[in-house]
């Protein structure tokens, strides 16, 4: 028997074993997660949804790839995040986008988004958001022209009869009037239409009603965003799966629902529409743009909250999750000295007294 | 009973089973033993005896003066083969004393023995020592140190969790020698004159708990008035972390830069109790020590009793385990998410080594170090609530003023954070390296403040 293995052996430092979770692997919970309101939304918008889905996420991994063949990167597209944001992207822009403008924002969110600050883990802003925000400003038309579920009926005459009608009333009655296009219960809302009428509007029989088609789904909007159910139903299972922890989407829809009472929305109402629900779980909770510490994350939370509400409140867009997003990225590295007291925590001497210490 | 635990901390696979139901068994026949001379944490020791004597197991071979030091003992009798520089479990090279057994050699130089319940505290301090007791938990922290705090002590813990994967011989231990843990559990309380003792055993070792209970109530020292228990643990990694336990059971945190005593508590691991309860009841010096020998490579997993200064080359030799060579990847001693890796089979087992592994292909595959995706799972898993995301920023950055606000110096390097780390991050790499760099500069300010 001689001293040496017969092959030569590894050496490194401890530890020795790791966990079997990987960066893939958090990213493929993640596409699971968001696979039931993907679907539905397929269900929704029919064969183009589809195609966006597969336009988005192509995009983004083909984008990835040649960006980074080209910059003489490692390849990264296996660990999945390309795929995420492409996904994310479909979901949250309107359903009958073109797709060429879908495949635009993938690369952008990719490129300019992530790519440039240095990949996965490094980009200071979501890139799925930061594409929306672009495409928003670019093609604003596009953006804004919503399309109805399949098979969905409106009563556009609840709002043709609506007495106080507004100036955005109008156009919205206009838009309306289109076969294909709706208006999105935000829209509505931002058109100074009430809640009863809205719920008129959509066919339901009151407010109960519309919050219930709201949270089941049945409503013009993106495709991630229809419904609630399922998009909690993924969020369930990124927490349960311990991808994601519960003080960002707490955070964020209760924050929301607290600073709409207070500013005099119907709260119910404005977690239930938009992109709130949807913004909790899977964009503020993106793990490169949030903070990492727990109270760094719950005031990022109620940021994003009160940045929603008055958005919604006083901004000229009917929607305020995307931009309310971007601008807490901005003050994540603040919130991130935010930091759990250490095990054993001493509170540093006087200063007077550092001194004497130092002298000894 | 409720169970307690800490926060944060991991679940790697246990990986136990392979080796708990194996009874320890005692290897005697080795011939050869290369004894590290320096097995401690303190000041280093010089060697007593010289090339050629011949020296009896227990004699005396190594000792010096001062607080931090500790004598070694020969494992085997035999005669002084050689006194040489060789590769040791932490990959430096050491001072060994080689032993070889030899035709006519033999007989034990055993100290005389010493009640401990009668003896004065100093007699008592003095016997430890003389037995060369260190912690053998790994740190490998000098006993009579440990057991002579200049703060009052509230409780004496026996470290049995034994959070380590494969590791297995604290839980033999604790089944197959209560009354010895008991015991020395006992011995610990007198000597730093504290009113309660606690056995801390992890949930996953429920089996030892009646075993342990039984030799409390039935033990005379229970009798003459001594309070010890038994506390549960949930399984969790690093529970047998000095600092992890001390906030599961005393529901205290040592304060940061402090010692266990500053909160009242003393923690030492099982089979140094047990090495008490030789030194006092046989006058048997530190001269051996139970290890688990397991692994994904291991063909045949034990549990052994060794003399101190076996190599690991002579237990597969002598046939005591069996190495899988086709999928050997890595030999470590301790644990997998502690142990050191080493280069061959030509190691000695030291006072402090609980272990011995050979990982296979499987376990020991090298990952590749991807950028931090920012989850804050080493955060969350941290039991020192340090920030290892953050921190190895602030070291890659040369931000050590920033990494020492985090905590680098409060880390205790237990490798949670990389174990966890989905990006494989060597965090703890980067800790262990920039706890050297913030000591160095430390030092050089200090020393700049003192030519002022």
């Amino acid at each position: 028997m001689s001293d040496k293995p017969e092959k030569s052996l590894y050496l490194s430092s401890s530890p020795h074993i790791f966990s079997p979770v990987s960066v893939s692997s958090l990213m493929l919970s993640v596409v699971l997660a968001l696979i039931p309101s993907t679907v539905y939304g397929i269900y929704l918008y029919g064969i183009s949804a589809l195609a966006s889905v597969f336009v988005s996420v192509a995009s983004a991994v083909i984008g990835e790839y040649l960006f980074r063949k080209l910059i003489k990167a490692t390849n990264t597209i296996t660990d999945g995040s390309a795929v995420v944001t492409g996904l994310l992207v479909a979901l949250i822009v309107p359903p009958k986008t073109p797709l060429w403008m879908v495949a635009l924002g993938s690369l952008f969110a990719i490129i300019v988004a992530k790519q440039f600050f240095g990949g996965l883990g490094s980009n200071p802003f979501n890139p799925a958001l930061v594409a929306r925000a672009f495409l928003l400003m670019s093609f604003p038309a596009a953006m804004t022209t919503w399309t109805m579920p399949n098979g969905m009926t409106v009563h556009a005459d609840a709002l043709t009869s609506a007495s106080k009608a507004a100036d955005a009333t109008a156009a919205a009655t206009s838009q309306i009037a289109d076969a294909t296009s709706a208006a999105t219960p935000l829209g509505l809302i931002h058109g100074h239409y009430t809640v009863p009428q809205i719920a008129q509007y959509y066919g339901a029989n009151d407010t109960a009603g519309l919050y219930r088609q709201l949270f089941l789904g049945y409503r013009p909007g993106s495709m991630g965003e229809s419904s609630i159910l399922l998009i909690l139903l993924g969020g369930l299972l990124l927490l349960s799966l311990g991808v994601i922890q519960w003080i960002i989407p707490v955070s964020v829809i209760g924050s929301t629902f607290v600073f709409a009472w207070l500013f005099g929305l119907d709260p119910v109402f404005t977690i239930l529409t938009g992109g709130v629900v949807f913004a909790a779980f899977f964009m503020a909770t993106d793990y490169s743009t949030r903070p990492l510490t727990p109270v760094g994350q719950a005031l990022y939370g109620v940021g994003i909250g009160l940045i929603i509400v008055v958005i919604r409140k006083f901004g000229g867009y009917p929607e305020g999750v995307t931009y309310a997003i971007l601008i807490m990225n901005i003050i994540t590295p603040y919130l991130n000295k935010i930091r759990t007291k250490k095990y054993g925590y001493v509170a540093p001497a006087k200063p007077v007294k550092a001194a004497k210490g130092a002298s000894k | 009973m409720a169970i307690k635990t800490f926060r944060g901390g991991a679940h790697p696979p246990e990986k136990k089973d392979r080796s708990s139901g194996l009874a320890i068994e005692r290897i005697c026949d080795i011939k050869r033993v290369t004894i590290p001379v320096n097995q401690h944490f303190g000041a280093p020791i010089q060697p007593l005896v010289g090339v050629g004597d011949v020296v009896r197991r227990g004699q005396k071979i190594a000792d010096a003066d001062g607080r931090m030091t500790v004598p070694l003992h020969a494992s085997i009798a035999g005669v002084v083969k050689k006194i040489e520089s060789k590769t040791l479990c932490n990959n430096l090279e050491g001072l060994c004393i080689v032993i070889e057994a030899q035709e006519g050699v033999s007989g034990d130089d055993f100290m005389p023995p010493l009640d401990a319940f009668a003896c004065g505290k100093e007699e008592a301090l003095a016997r430890i020592r003389a037995a060369g007791i260190i912690g053998m938990g790994g740190a490998g922290f000098p006993a009579h140190v440990k057991l002579a705090p200049s703060k009052p002590i509230s409780v004496v813990i026996a470290n049995g969790a034994e959070c380590e994967p494969y590791l297995t011989i604290d839980e033999r231990t604790m089944i197959e020698r209560p009354e010895d843990v008991v015991e020395g559990l006992a011995m610990t309380m007198k000597i730093v004159n504290a009113p309660e003792g606690v056995i801390a055993v992890e949930q996953n070792k429920a089996r030892a708990v009646p075993l342990l209970q039984k030799a409390i109530s039935s033990s005379p020292r229970t009798r003459a008035g001594m309070k010890m228990r038994v506390q549960v643990l949930r399984t969790k990694y690093p529970q047998g972390g000095e600092k992890m336990l001390i906030a599961a059971i005393a529901g205290a945190e040592v304060p940061s830069g402090g010692l266990p005593m500053d909160v009242g508590c003393v923690v030492q691991n099982v089979g140094t109790l047990c090495a008490m309860v030789e030194a006092f009841r046989d006058g048997k010096p530190l001269i051996e020590r139970g290890l688990t020998i397991s692994g994904g490579a291991c063909a045949k997993p034990v549990n052994l009793v060794v003399p101190v200064g076996t190599m690991v080359s002579d237990l597969i030799a002598a046939g005591a385990t069996q190495v899988n060579e086709e999928s050997l990847r890595k030999v470590v001693f301790g644990g997998p998410l502690m142990g050191v890796a080493v280069p061959d089979y030509a190691i000695p087992v030291q006072k402090n080594t609980s272990g011995v592994l050979f990982l296979g292909k499987e376990e020991a595959r090298p990952a590749e170090e991807e950028p931090c995706i920012r989850c804050g799972r080493c955060m969350r898993a941290c039991g020192c609530r340090l920030s290892p995301a953050l921190l190895a920023v602030a070291i890659e950055t040369d931000n050590y003023r920033e990494a020492e606000k985090i905590g680098l110096l409060d880390c205790i390097e237990c490798g949670t954070c990389s174990f966890v780390c989905p990006a494989h991050r060597q965090l703890v790499q980067k800790f262990r390296l920039g706890k050297q760099v913030l000591r160095s500069m430390k030092q050089k300010e200090k020393e700049a403040q003192n030519v002022r």
